[in-house]
């Protein structure tokens, strides 16, 4: 789970692996917040795998790729 | 997951977040009990252990070891697992932040200001090359 300068760069660092997924650092921005906001708080217990799915959902990020086990 | 082991997590995070290094067992209780308690939290993904030596390894967002993502937050700095920890420790703080890494391919250098939930420089692309069923497979890795 990387940062990169450009979609250039994500290619030639994948090489012949299989791609994974590729979002703007914006939306990473908005994901780190929904999924992590939450874990130094003394009310914190564990999300379930639904309210992950929900998270993912609503920064669209979905399909066979993003589903959790 | 019961109440005794949320309060041992609990502390655990605490103590991390105050003294900016993970605490060893014997500084939270009894340290039987306490490593009891971590492996538990362990496999249910809320504290990532060294397999070779039950020490902390990730209390996620935050790597408990140098990572290739630091972050500058909340008056100190720290090491995120991944670019999505990173972000993750300004949520987690609920505070602006500074990412410094590099990018994987070319190795020079990025660095991003987290300013009110966004970052500064937009044009950068995050990559997740595991598919989401199969991140806690080998975590470290992911």
């Amino acid at each position: 789970m990387n940062l990169f300068r450009s979609g250039e760069h994500i290619a030639r660092w994948v090489g012949e692996r299989k791609p994974g997924a590729t979002i703007p650092v914006t939306k990473l921005s908005e994901l780190a917040q929904a999924w992590w906001h939450d874990r130094l708080s003394p009310e914190w217990e564990p999300h379930t795998r639904e309210q992950n799915t929900a998270i993912l959902e609503a920064v669209d990020l979905t399909g066979e790729f993003w589903r959790l086990a | 997951m019961d109440e005794a082991d949320l309060g041992l997590r609990r502390r655990t995070y605490a103590f991390f977040v105050e003294h900016g290094r993970a605490p060893v067992a014997a500084e939270l209780g009894e340290p039987d009990e306490v490593l009891e308690g971590w492996r538990r939290l362990h496999s249910e993904h809320a504290v990532v252990l060294n397999p070779a030596t039950d020490e902390l390894r990730m209390l996620n967002p935050f790597s408990v070891v140098p990572t290739a993502y630091r972050v500058h937050a909340g008056g100190r700095w720290w090491y995120g697992n991944c670019a999505w920890d990173a972000f993750g420790i300004c949520a987690a703080l609920h505070t602006d932040g500074r990412i410094e890494t590099s990018c994987p391919d070319c190795c020079e250098p990025l660095a991003v200001e987290v300013r009110d939930e966004r970052p500064d420089d937009e044009s950068l692309l995050f990559h997740c090359l595991v598919p989401a069923e199969h991140w806690w497979d080998d975590i470290v890795f992911t």
